[in-house]
Order: C-alpha cells, then sequence, then structure tokens
C-alpha cells in the first residue's frame, strides 16, 4: 500500500489495517520519520514539502517489488506527507510485514534507504527569519 | 513534450512547467542545451551535475532520444523521509 497525501495519518491504525488482513504475519517493522525542532544549530518552525507524485508513486511501487524479491513480505505500507507541517509532525511511515523479523527489519532498512537516496521529494526548511532547501546526507 | 521544474529550480525558471517543441529538443543533451540557454544561472548546476533528470517518472542519467509525448523532469537532489 502506498499513500502520499497532506493529511496527518494514525500509524496504529494504518498498521492494524493491514496486519488484520493477513495472519500468518509475526514480525511488523516500522520507521516513523518526524520533523524536529532543530536542524543545523537553527530552530525550525515547519518544512514545505514538495513532491513529484506520480514519479513517487511510481519509485515507491518499485522499491517494493525490489524488497519482494530480496525478502519474503507479507506485506509493506508507505505513507509519505507533503506540504507544510510544523515541529513534530510525521513525515513517513514505512512499515514492513513479514513472518520472521529479519525479512522486515532488512526491508524496511532498505525501503528507507531508498526513500532517503532517491524518492522525488523536497524538504524547505523554515527557520525565524529565513528558509532553507535541504539535501539529504546518505 | 513537457519539462516541470522542482523545488529551488523553480526560483530560477519562475516556471513549473512548459511545454517543448520536440522538433528542436531530440535528446537528452539537446534538452541541457536549451534549459541552459533559456536560464543560464542553471548552467553552474548543470556543471556541477546538481541537477538531476527524470524521463517519464523514471531518473535517466545517459544521453535517450525523446519523444513527443514525453514529460521530463529537471530538480535537485532530494530530500525526503
Amino acid at each position: 500500500m502506498i499513500k502520499i497525501q497532506k493529511e496527518d495519518f494514525n500509524s496504529d491504525e494504518e498498521i492494524y489495517k493491514i496486519k488484520k488482513l493477513h495472519s500468518n504475519i509475526g514480525a511488523v517493522t516500522s520507521f516513523i520519520g518526524y520533523v524536529r525542532d532543530k536542524n543545523n544549530n537553527q530552530n525550525v518552525q515547519s518544512i514545505n514539502l514538495e513532491v513529484y507524485k506520480d514519479m513517487a508513486y511510481k519509485q515507491f511501487k518499485k522499491i517494493i517489488d525490489e524488497a519482494n524479491l530480496k525478502w519474503k513480505l507479507i506485506d509493506s505500507l508507505i505513507i509519505h506527507r507533503f506540504g507544510t507541517l510544523t515541529v513534530n509532525s510525521k513525515i513517513v511511515l514505512v512499515t514492513c510485514f513479514s513472518q520472521h523479523r529479519k525479512d522486515s527489519f532488512e526491508s524496511c532498512n532498505y525501503i528507507m534507504d531508498y526513500l532517503k537516496k532517491d524518492a522525488p521529494f523536497w524538504k524547505n526548511e523554515f527557520y525565524k527569519n529565513k528558509n532553507e532547501w535541504l539535501i539529504n546526507s546518505i | 513534450m513537457k519539462i516541470i521544474y522542482f523545488a529551488w529550480i523553480k526560483d530560477i525558471t519562475n516556471f513549473h512547467e512548459e511545454p517543448l517543441d520536440s522538433n528542436k529538443i531530440k535528446n537528452l543533451d539537446n534538452l541541457k542545451k536549451y534549459i541552459i540557454s533559456k536560464y543560464p544561472n542553471l548552467k553552474k548546476h548543470l556543471d556541477e551535475e546538481i541537477l538531476r533528470f527524470a524521463v517519464n517518472q523514471e531518473y535517466v542519467v545517459e544521453n535517450i532520444e525523446l519523444n513527443k509525448d514525453d514529460e521530463i523532469a529537471v530538480f535537485p537532489p532530494v530530500s525526503g523521509g
């Protein structure tokens, strides 16, 4: 399941919606990314996240397909937000569902590494008197 | 054929999207020449390999041929997640 949305989401509910479909799931690994209050020694007020939506969907699907070839996954979930997000807001949720923990841990990490490196999103970070476009450090 | 710009690239081009003449732009090298002649401030970012290119939502590095229905995107390094 891939969702690219402005709205906030409830991580537990989103994970449960998938978990309840598969009683063979024994392991669930999640990563949640948040907007934090400090970055590069500056006080962050908010971020504006821009997305190339068509490409993000296509690339997320591709990375999930790749993860499915490398690990035994039962299901997977990516939710990535865009628009204006204030400090403490959730930015992204990646959850991998498998029978055993190694598959869910490793695939979740793999998807996040891809997401930081190649997913077409751009953060414009706002401080008190200025703003700055960020580049991910890998 | 159209080109879409993202993030701070838009501050240079002042456009999010513009149509391209597919009779003049046949491949990615043509496209690179076109954008730096139209937006000279993009040249240093192209020279420093800051610009990323996607054709039909796939990353492209090689000088591929472009077709009239292609959607080309130009953007800086990403910062999602």
